[in-house]
C-alpha cells in the first residue's frame, strides 16, 4: 500500500520517489568507474578477490584433495560412535524436533514473502558466481560439465523468474513467494537429487581391519529413505499446525510449545538415545509414589500457602521447609527426596507472591505438580544405566555433542545469570558482593582453564561414590562460565528500566518480588535480546574448546579423528574447511534467526 | 496541633470540614539530600475530601515532600501518618500505606510491555489479591469514566501524553486508595491535553477524592482547591483559601510569586 486516499479533506500522503533503476551499464559506470581513482581501485580489488578465488578453488577441487574423507565419515561427524544397529534412535529424534519445528513455523506464523524480483537478483548472482567458479576451478571435464550445468540451471531460473516478476508489476507489488515454501522446496529438490544423481555410495567398515569402501552409484537406500520421510513429516507437521493454530488459544498452545521445546532434548537424550532400562519394581514403588506423595502434599500445601490472608505463618512455613531440605543433607536420604524438599521450599517462598483468588491458587498448585511430575521423572531417567553399548564409553560425539553442549549451557545459564544480575543489583549487600565475587572471578579466568578445571579436577571434589560423566562436568562449568556473561547482559538491561517505573510499581503497593517478576525482568529482559544473541552464537562457537580437553566434538573428529585413519592419513585441511563451513552454516541461520525474533518482540516499539 | 498547622475549617466549596478526620498528618518534616535540605519542617494536616493544591517556584520541595507521603522519598525528621498509620522503615507500613495512597506522576509512568487493561488491573490482581475477571470489569469501568474505554487493548505507546497519563490515573483508582496524590500531573503535556486530565481531576475532586496535587495550572487551584499551600526553599510560607491567596496574600514572597506568574 503506498497511497492514502482519503475523502474528508486530509492530506493524500503519495510514496516518495523511487530511485531511478540503472541499467547494469550505467551502475556500473557510476558506482566502479567513476573517475580514475575509483577505476583504479576498482580493477586492483577485483584482480586481488579473483586471485584469491583462484586459490581456494584450486585447493578445494585440486586433484590431490581427499575429499573422501568427509563423506566417508559423515557418520562420525553427526553421530560419533553412535551403534548403527541403533539410528533408528537417531531419526526419531531428529523427526521429533521436525514436528516441533513445523508446528512452530506453523503457530507463530513463521515465514515472509520473497518477491520474484529479489529471487531472480540472488539466482543470477549465485548462477553467475558459479559460472566464474567453473572458468577458475581445475576441473576435469567432466567436472566442468556438472558445474556448467548447475550455473547454467540457476540463471535459467533466475531468467524464469524475472520474467513472470515483470508480467505484474503495473500492480505495485510484484509476485512472490513464502519463504517457507522456498524453504521446503529446496530441501525437497536436495532430497529428490539422492534418488538418481549417483554421489557414490560411502561407507566406512571398521571391524578387524579399518576398511573404506566407495562405490559408484546412488547413496544407500538407508540414507535415502529417511531423508525423505523427514521431509513428509516437516510438511505434515505444518500443515498440522496450521489446522491446530485456529482451533486452539493462542497464547497457550505457544506456550505449550515453547515448554515442548524445552523438554525435547532431555526427552530426547535420556529416554529415546539412551535406551534406559527401567526396573519396574523400583519404579512402581519407589519413584512413583514418591512423586505422586509429593504432588499432592505439596500441591495442597502450596494451595494452603497462597492464601492472601495468611500473612507471616506462610514464611515461617516455608523457611522450615528449606531448613529441613537442607538439613537432609546431613543424614542419608535419596537425593530426589532432598531436591523435591528444596524446591517445595523455594515454591512456598514464592507463594506469597502469587497469592490470590481460588483460580490463581490453583493454577499455582499445578505449576508445582508439573514440576515434580517432570523433575522426577527427569532424575529417574539421569539414574537409570543405559543399554546402547558405546565404544570407548563416548556417548555422543561429533555435531551432536556440539550442539548437545552449546543447548544445555545456554539453557542452565540463562535463569543462573538472571538470579546473578538480580543479586548483584539488589539492596541486600551479601547478596550483592557474593554475586559480583562469583562474576568478577568467572570474567577474570580463561574458558579453557575452566574447562580444565571441570573435568579434572571436579571429580576429585565430588563425595564419594558420586560420579558424573565428563560431558555433565564440564557442561556445568561452561554453564557457570556463561552464566557470568550473561548476568552481565542482563544487569544492562536491569539499569536500563528507569527508576519512573520501580515508583511507579512501588506507588501502587507491589512488593519488591512483584515488582521484580511483573514489570523490571519483562523489561530488562526485552532490553537484553540483542547481547544476548550474540552471546549464545559465541557459545555455540566455543564449544569448539571441548576439542582441548579430548571431548571427541565437531572439532576434535575434523582434527584428530579423520585425520588419523589409514586411509585418510594427512586430510587435516580438507576436514577443517568441512568443519568451519558447518559451523558458519548453524551460527549463520541462528544469526537470521534472531534478527526476526528481535523483529517479532517489537524492539523499540516502547 | 501546632501554631504551622494551618488548618482552616470552611473551604471554597462551602463544605465543612472541621469534623472531618485527619487523612495526612505531616508534623516537623525535614529531609535533607546530602547538605541540601530540601524540606524545613513542614507541618499540615490534610482532612478527608479535601482538595489541597500545593504551589511554589520550582525547587521549593513540593516534589519531593508530596513524594513523601508514600515514602518514594524517605524524610529523616518528623512524622508523617496517613489514615492513621505511621511511615516508618516497617515494609509493611509502607506496603499498606502505598495501597490506600494513589499516585500520579509527572511522566505517567505506565508499564510499557503491558495493554492498558493490564496496566489497570496488575495492582488490583497481586496486591489486593482481586480475581480476575472482578478486577477486569473495574478496569474497563474506570476506563470509561476517565474516557477512553476504546483504548483498553491498546499499549501505552500507542496513546497521546493526555491519554496516558488519563490510563495512570485509572491505574492509581483501581486500587481504590482513600488519597490521591498528584506530582506535576499535566507538566510534561501539550497544551491542548492538559484540559482532558484537568477535567479528570475536578470528577474525581467532585466525587469527594481526597487529594494533594503539585500543580503550576493556576486555574485548576482556582476552581477546585479547598486550600493552597504555597512552599519555597522547603518552608511552607503560607496556607489558604484560594480567594485569600489569589487576591489578598498576606506574605511577601506570595505576592512576588503571584506577579511573576500571573
Amino acid at each position: 500500500m503506498t497511497e492514502i486516499q482519503s475523502s474528508a479533506g486530509v492530506p493524500v500522503i503519495t510514496a516518495p520517489p523511487q530511485e531511478p533503476h540503472l541499467p547494469p551499464k550505467e551502475w556500473l559506470k557510476k558506482n566502479l568507474f567513476s573517475n580514475v581513482g575509483n577505476t583504479f581501485i576498482t580493477i586492483v580489488t577485483s584482480v586481488v578477490i579473483l586471485s584469491l578465488a583462484n586459490g581456494l578453488l584450486g585447493f578445494a577441487f585440486g586433484s590431490e584433495r581427499q575429499w573422501n574423507a568427509v563423506a566417508v565419515n559423515s557418520r562420525l561427524y553427526m553421530s560419533f560412535a553412535y551403534p548403527e544397529a541403533q539410528y533408528n534412535r537417531i531419526w526419531f529424534s531428529f523427526a521429533t524436533l521436525l514436528v516441533l519445528a513445523g508446528l512452530s513455523m506453523a503457530i507463530w506464523r513463521g515465514g515472509t514473502r520473497v518477491p520474484f524480483a529479489r529471487l531472480a537478483k540472488s539466482s543470477f548472482s549465485f548462477g553467475v558466481g558459479l559460472a566464474i567458479m567453473v572458468l577458475l576451478a581445475p576441473l576435469s571435464t567432466s567436472g566442468t560439465i556438472k558445474w556448467g550445468i548447475a550455473a547454467g540451471v540457476l540463471l535459467l531460473a533466475g531468467f524464469i523468474f524475472k520474467r513472470s516478476a515483470n508480467e505484474n508489476e503495473d500492480e505495485g507489488d510484484g509476485r512472490s513467494l513464502s519463504s517457507l515454501t522456498l524453504l521446503v522446496g529446496t530441501f525437497a529438490s536436495i532430497i529428490s537429487t539422492l534418488w538418481f544423481i549417483p554421489y557414490g555410495r560411502h561407507s566406512f567398515v571398521g571391524d578387524r581391519t579399518p576398511q573404506v569402501m566407495s562405490e559408484p552409484g546412488t547413496v544407500a537406500f538407508s540414507t535415502q529413505l529417511p531423508w525423505t520421510i523427514m521431509l513428509f513429516v516437516l510438511v505434515g507437521a505444518y500443515y498440522l499446525g496450521v489446522v491446530l493454530r485456529d482451533r486452539l488459544p493462542e497464547r497457550r498452545t505457544r506456550g505449550v510449545l515453547m515448554g515442548l521445546w524445552l523438554l525435547s532434548p532431555f526427552f530426547l537424550i535420556y529416554l529415546v538415545l539412551r535406551d534406559p532400562s527401567f526396573t519396574m519394581n523400583h519404579v512402581l514403588y519407589t519413584d512413583i509414589p514418591l512423586v505422586l506423595g509429593f504432588l499432592v502434599v505439596g500441591g495442597l500445601l502450596l494451595y494452603a500457602l497462597t492464601k492472601p490472608s495468611l500473612g507471616e505463618i506462610g514464611r515461617i512455613a516455608a523457611v522450615l521447609i528449606l531448613l529441613v531440605g537442607f538439613g537432609s543433607f546431613l543424614t542419608p536420604m535419596r537425593m530426589i527426596v532432598r531436591i523435591f524438599l528444596i524446591a517445595l521450599g523455594f515454591f512456598s517462598l514464592a507463594a506469597p507472591t502469587f497469592s490470590g483468588d481460588k483460580s490463581t491458587r490453583r493454577r499455582y498448585s499445578s505449576i508445582w505438580s508439573g514440576f515434580i511430575i517432570i523433575a522426577g521423572w527427569l532424575i529417574t531417567a539421569v539414574n537409570t544405566p543405559s543399554t546402547v553399548e558405546v565404544p570407548g564409553d563416548l556417548f555422543f560425539g561429533g555435531a551432536t555433542l556440539t550442539l548437545i553442549v552449546a543447548f544445555f549451557t545456554v539453557v542452565l545459564s540463562y535463569p543462573l545469570g538472571v538470579l546473578l544480575a538480580l543479586a548483584r543489583t539488589s539492596n541486600m549487600p551479601i547478596f550483592r558482593l557474593l554475586a559480583t565475587t562469583f562474576i568478577e572471578f568467572i570474567r577474570g579466568v580463561p574458558l579453557i582453564t575452566i574447562l580444565i578445571f571441570f573435568s579434572v579436577m571436579l571429580p576429585l571434589f565430588l563425595p564419594e561414590g558420586m560420579h558424573l560423566p565428563e560431558i555433565t562436568s564440564v557442561t556445568i562449568g561452561y554453564a557457570l562460565f556463561s552464566a557470568a556473561y550473561v548476568a552481565e547482559n542482563i544487569r544492562g538491561g536491569l539499569q536500563s528500566v528507569t527508576r519512573g517505573q520501580h515508583e511507579a510499581a512501588e506507588a501502587v503497593g507491589m512488593s519488591t518480588s512483584q515488582k521484580t517478576v511483573f514489570i523490571i525482568l519483562p523489561q530488562a529482559l526485552r532490553m537484553s535480546i540483542p547481547p544476548m544473541v550474540g552471546h549464545t552464537i559465541g557459545t555455540f562457537k566455543e564449544t569448539s574448546l571441548l576439542y582441548i580437553i579430548g571431548l571427541f566434538d565437531l572439532l576434535y573428529v575434523g582434527r584428530s579423528v579423520i585425520p588419523n585413519q589409514t586411509a585418510f592419513i594427512g586430510s587435516t585441511r580438507e576436514n577443517l574447511l568441512f568443519v568451519s563451513v558447518l559451523y558458519w552454516v548453524i551460527s549463520y541461520s541462528m544469526s537470521k534467526a534472531s534478527q526476526r525474533i528481535e523483529k517479532r518482540v517489537g524492539l523499540g516499539e516502547r | 496541633m501546632n501554631e504551622t498547622d494551618n488548618t482552616i475549617t470552611t473551604t471554597r466549596s462551602g463544605r465543612d470540614l472541621s469534623d472531618a478526620p485527619d487523612m495526612i498528618v505531616c508534623k516537623g518534616v525535614s529531609k535533607w539530600y546530602g547538605d541540601f535540605q530540601a524540606l524545613e519542617k513542614v507541618s499540615a494536616t490534610i482532612k478527608e475530601r479535601e482538595v489541597v493544591v500545593v504551589l511554589g517556584p520550582s525547587g521549593s520541595g513540593k516534589s519531593t515532600w508530596i513524594r513523601c507521603i508514600n515514602r518514594l522519598e524517605h524524610h529523616q525528621e518528623g512524622d508523617i501518618i496517613v489514615d492513621g498509620v505511621e511511615l516508618t522503615n516497617d515494609m509493611r507500613n509502607i506496603e499498606k500505606i502505598r495501597s490506600e495512597v494513589g499516585m500520579v506522576f509527572q511522566q505517567f509512568n505506565l508499564f510499557p510491555h503491558l495493554s492498558v487493561r493490564d496496566n489497570v488491573t496488575l495492582a488490583p490482581i497481586w496486591v489486593r489479591k482481586k480475581p480476575k475477571a472482578e478486577a477486569i470489569e473495574q478496569a474497563n469501568e474506570l476506563l470509561e469514566l476517565v474516557g477512553i474505554p476504546e483504548q483498553a487493548d491498546k499499549f501505552p505507546g500507542q496513546l497521546s501524553g493526555g491519554q496516558q497519563q488519563r490510563v495512570a490515573i485509572a491505574r492509581a483508582l483501581a486500587m481504590e486508595p482513600r488519597i490521591m496524590l498528584f506530582d506535576e500531573p499535566t507538566s510534561a503535556l501539550d497544551p491542548e491535553m492538559i484540559k482532558e486530565v484537568l477535567d479528570v481531576m475536578k470528577d474525581l475532586a467532585r466525587s469527594g477524592m481526597t487529594m494533594m496535587v503539585v500543580t503550576h495550572e493556576m486555574g485548576f487551584a482556582k476552581e477546585v482547591a479547598d486550600r493552597i499551600i504555597f512552599m519555597e526553599e522547603g518552608q511552607i510560607v503560607e496556607v489558604g483559601t484560594p480567594e485569600h491567596f489569589f487576591t489578598n496574600p498576606t506574605e511577601d514572597r506570595t505576592k512576588l510569586f503571584l506577579s511573576q506568574i500571573l
